[in-house]
């Protein structure tokens, strides 16, 4: 057999692997920082860039999209041309590819401090970016499949069908949960409502974790460990089993983000029985990585490189277990809105993507530059102090959970709440988020070790640029006995849809129905579309992020039913959300939960404690927000604001656009003389009257049905 | 491993103290408040607990060590080649697995080999299969107990029983404490320093941010000085906690709060006339003397 010499492009992975460096320091900087706000508020420096509601989202965007993100397109990139011998298909789009993703990270990087966020988790970026990061995918796509078409190994390994797997479902997922209306270059409406939004973003923020954080990840796992353990992949047949089992149920998992909320109850339980179902799936991954090290233990114990994909893996079995058991509605009702849930996500992202990543870096970076790993010994710290960051980040928040939650339900015996004052369970656990930043100190004191370590490593060897290796032109060979799948494994085509078809099943089922059926979200006759100040004051309340520490959705229990809503006793209702385009349920609730504020407080008080939140809730861990007192509203923007959303369903009347300025001024003015008589001076077109107006809103039109009845 | 639970014990201690600080007026010693006794205590136990299982498996080794030395005496002796037996929980785990042994790996070795990476067949271990299997029978079963035969209480359904078991508890508790409940025609005056203590609690909690904690006033009036704008009376001052004052920042506290802590809240309240805080909210309001000052009783009886 004649053999052939070819290149394989190291550039484009090194590029892939200095940007994921850099923006690994970045985002777990800004996460570190968001750590230290939340026990420390003078750290959000006053200023509307640093505040953490803007703060968070940059953190989650660096942290998974540009650190993960670049790390993910490394080891693809590495690994693909080695498992199909061939180089990747096309250069140039390899390195649009590279340079496209960085310009979306600089433009994420950009809007996101300015405010400009469309509020959905994971989704926040606004809709023209939204448009490259569809339009870069799909460059990765077609740089991916055309490397496996002109691929010179008959059959695709398991770490291929992952990663095809992982590039249609986040393209359908992405597409379909960035459906929105434009009203400016950099604003826009979701294109659903409420219950749907929010369905629509949890299949879509769910499957983010499934399949941008896991399946891109287990295909990695697939190439690097075999080859740093010098093992062979345990067991062949579990590869089979739980790659399709895992690809066909994780996307249906989504509703366990929306136990005890106004989503329909099928669909909650469809959440929690497929989560349940996801637990083997999940550990055949854990089980083949693990198992593949038998007869490769004593290395692990010498070799840092195995000892990060041994925490990495052990992280997602524990994360991967841990998930299920949240989705039971009554670990759920403890744990949701709670630190318990940011815990949950740092053990899958610190350990699981974290360690993988530096395991894989240790591995490849060496290979690359043709040398040793510069010290073996940093190496070893980095994993020490990394493991120690992670226990130290995930030990305190689970206690923070469980304490912060159990006080929100405590009775005391007179029937009443034990803490009726919400602030008290914060001051609570103060303690804990500042060990939480310890941890994450220690975590980030590691990158910085191995940054230093792969410095010193490369700058010892010679890159080489484009590797050369010499491989055999692909032999056709007929199936002859033997598994089924190894014929589909040599059809990547068919292969690609078959993919697309199992993960499509799961979302159809639950999406249409809830679109389609109206019993699923009952309207309610007296709830309202916001009145165009009121508009403008929840483009405010998205845009400062709010929404990353107040929910809005009261579940049926009794004890947040007393907390938020003692006198009317209405929990939250599907119908109430009709006209949310976006919805705004949060997730997490480090402040109170805001669904019933309106009417609440005087409107004097919202004045001063969005501006001193320290001082009027002592102890308050809340920012001030003093740009909304001289910053305007832009009512030139109403009609269009107007426009778009009657074109997405909200019925405003025809022509109502023309006239919304007025009814504007005049709900204003009303606010600004109330605020006089108390010796407040404000101008009505301040940002500050529009945020008091919708605040004053939320959760009253219910009641209004209640007093006409 | 002793380094691990040098962490871990320090680690507990941190939290167990860290978690234990108290927010509020700090008590006169930290040991007057009895969850720090209980949270040092738990954490003690644990330590103990921690470091009984870490002796017991050493001695644990040191015993089969033994064994094992003895048994390797006696082969020696008896001139057998000595062969040591594999552990109970290797063999556990190898069986439950369905582990093809490393050494018989060749046998399974699939024709595969993707850029050096072979790929063995071993079997699907059995409890990881029966893990499987057992979840599809549970989501069967959790479907159809929620959604067909209606065994288990959906949400809603959930908070109707809780909501009927509030309402016994409240019940009970009526038939058990026969006090007609507090409203602002029976209101107390109090002096008694636990009820004090507690609406000073309340106060700090919930008062405070608008009146500041030492009652000087800021959003909302001044609680010191004797001026008042809806009178100063125990049972004025009720009625404004439990209903508050429409179109003003006063929100009602009535269904936030028990009657008796509005109760006790009111009356520390009380106690805080006269107490001149530094930098207090300039006076609101009318004077107003109590009604047992027999200098007043005509004012008072007059304005009856």
């Amino acid at each position: 057999m004649q053999l052939e010499k070819i290149y394989y492009d190291n550039k484009i992975v090194k590029a892939f692997i200095i940007a994921t460096v850099i923006f690994g320091i970045v985002g777990m900087t800004v996460g570190l920082l968001a750590a230290i706000q939340l026990f420390y508020p003078l750290f959000n420096f006053d200023l509307p860039y640093t505040s953490f509601g803007r703060i968070r989202p940059l953190h989650t965007n660096a942290v998974i999209f540009a650190f993960v993100g670049n790390a993910m397109f490394a080891g693809v990139y590495y690994s693909m041309q080695r498992l199909l011998k061939t180089r990747l298909f096309n250069d140039t789009l390899s390195w649009i590819h590279f340079w496209g993703w960085q310009l979306i990270i600089l433009a994420a990087a950009i809007t996101l401090p300015l405010g400009l966020t469309t509020s959905k988790e994971y989704a926040e970026l606004e809709w023209p970016i939204d448009i490259a990061i569809a339009l870069i995918w799909v460059v990765f796509g077609i740089n991916m499949i055309g490397t496996i078409i002109k691929r010179r190994e008959q059959h695709m390994y398991v770490a291929i069908w992952f990663y095809i797997a992982t590039f249609v479902t986040v393209a359908v997922l992405h597409i379909v949960n960035s459906f929105e209306m434009p009203v400016t270059l950099f604003k826009s409406y979701s294109w659903y409502a409420g219950v749907q939004d929010a369905l629509v973003q949890w299949w879509y923020g769910h499957n983010a974790v499934a399949f941008f954080l896991t399946t891109p990840f287990l295909g990695i796992m697939y190439y690097f460990l075999p080859k740093a353990a010098n093992r062979p992949v345990y067991s062949y047949r579990l590869s089979i089993i739980h790659f399709w089992s895992l690809i066909f149920i994780y996307i249906w998992a989504g509703p366990h983000h929306l136990l005890y909320t106004a989503l329909p109850d099928w669909a909650q339980s469809l959440g929690t029985v497929f989560s349940i179902m996801l637990i083997a799936p999940s550990w055949g991954g854990m089980l083949n990585g693990l198992f593949t090290l038998r007869g490769a233990w004593d290395r692990v114990r010498e070799d840092a490189v195995l000892k990060f994909m041994v925490v990495a893996v052990t992280a997602y079995g524990m994360a991967t277990l841990e998930g299920p058991l949240l989705s039971l509605k009554n670990v759920n009702a403890i744990a949701h809105y709670t630190d318990w849930i940011v815990a949950h996500v740092h053990v899958g992202g610190l350990g699981w993507n974290g360690f993988l990543i530096f395991g894989m870096l240790y591995w490849a970076i060496p290979r690359m530059w043709n040398t040793k790993l510069y010290s073996a010994k940093l190496a070893n710290v980095h994993f020490w102090i990394g493991t120690l960051g992670i226990v130290f980040y995930a030990l305190p928040m689970y206690v923070s959970g469980v304490v912060q939650s159990l006080m929100w339900k405590e009775f005391a015996a007179d029937g009443f709440l034990k803490y009726q004052n919400f602030l008290e369970t914060t001051t609570q656990i103060l303690p804990m988020y500042m060990l939480r930043a310890v941890g994450g100190t220690l975590y980030l004191t590691g990158v910085f070790i191995m940054t230093y370590n792969l410095l010193k490593t490369a700058a010892a060897g010679k890159f080489m640029a484009n590797e050369e290796a010499e491989v055999s032109p692909m032999v056709k060979v007929a199936h002859s006995g033997g598994y089924w799948h190894h014929i589909l494994e040599a059809k990547p085509i068919l292969f690609t849809v078959l993919a697309l078809v199992a993960i499509l099943i799961g979302g159809i089922i639950e999406l249409v129905p809830t679109f389609l059926i109206k019993s699923n979200v009952p309207t309610i006759a007296s709830v309202k579309p916001y009145t165009p100040l009121e508009l403008h004051g929840r483009d405010i309340y998205i845009r400062e992020g709010c929404v990353s520490c107040h929910s809005q959705m009261i579940r049926p229990f009794r004890s947040e039913v007393q907390r938020y809503d003692p006198k009317g006793g209405e929990y939250s209702k599907a119908g109430e959300y009709v006209y949310d385009h976006p919805f705004l349920w949060g997730s997490k609730r480090t402040g109170p939960d805001l669904h019933r504020t309106g009417g609440k407080y005087a409107d004097s008080w919202h004045y001063r404690h969005m501006l001193t939140p320290g001082e009027v809730s002592t102890g308050s861990i809340m920012p001030a927000y003093p740009w909304l007192y001289d910053q305007f509203i832009d009512k030139e923007l109403t009609a269009g604001k107007i426009s778009a959303l009657r074109t997405i369903g909200v019925p405003y009347e025809e022509g109502y656009e023309v006239r919304a300025n007025e009814d504007l001024d005049k709900q204003a003015n009303r606010i600004v003389e109330g605020l006089q008589m108390e010796g407040l001076e404000t101008s009505p077109d301040a940002e500050i009257i529009a945020l008091i107006a919708y605040l004053q809103r939320l959760g009253v039109d219910i009641k209004s049905a209640t007093a006409n009845q | 491993m002793k380094k691990i639970l040098s962490i871990l014990t320090l680690l507990i201690s941190v939290v167990t103290i860290g978690y234990a600080q108290p927010i509020e007026p700090v008590p006169a010693s930290l040991w007057d408040d009895p969850m720090i006794t209980f949270y040092v205590v738990v954490g003690f136990i644990f330590v103990v607990v921690i470091l009984v299982l870490f002796v017991a498996v050493y001695m644990l080794q040191v015993l089969n060590f033994m064994v094992k030395q003895a048994t390797r005496e006696r082969s020696e002796k008896l001139g057998i080649p000595y062969k040591e037996e594999p552990s109970l929980w290797a063999k556990l785990w190898s069986e439950s697995n369905d582990f093809v042994p490393v050494e018989k790996e060749g046998d399974i070795m699939l024709d595969h080999n993707y850029d050096g990476i072979r790929e063995l067949d071993n079997h699907l271990p059995p409890w990881w299969k029966w893990l499987f299997y057992g979840t599809i029978v549970f989501s069967v079963v959790y479907l159809i107990f929620y959604h067909l035969s209606d065994t288990l209480p959906l949400p809603l359904q959930e908070y109707q029983q809780e909501l009927t078991l509030a309402e016994e508890q409240a019940r009970k508790l009526k038939a058990s404490n026969p006090v007609a409940a507090i409203d602002e025609t029976n209101v107390q005056l109090l002096t008694d320093a636990t009820a004090l203590a507690d609406g000073k609690s309340t106060f700090l909690n919930n008062c405070a941010s608008c009146h500041r904690k030492d009652g000087g006033g800021d959003i909302g009036p001044n609680l010191t000085d004797e001026y008042w704008k809806h009178g100063g009376s125990i049972q004025d001052i009720f009625k404004v906690v439990r209903h508050g004052v429409q179109g003003t920042n006063m929100i009602a506290w009535e269904g936030f709060i028990s009657p008796e802590k509005m109760q006790n809240v009111s009356n520390y309240v009380l106690t805080l006339q006269g107490t001149n805080p530094e930098n207090p909210k300039k006076p609101e309001g009318e004077l107003y003397k109590p009604k047992d000052t027999p200098a007043d009783s005509t004012k008072v009886q007059a304005s009856l």
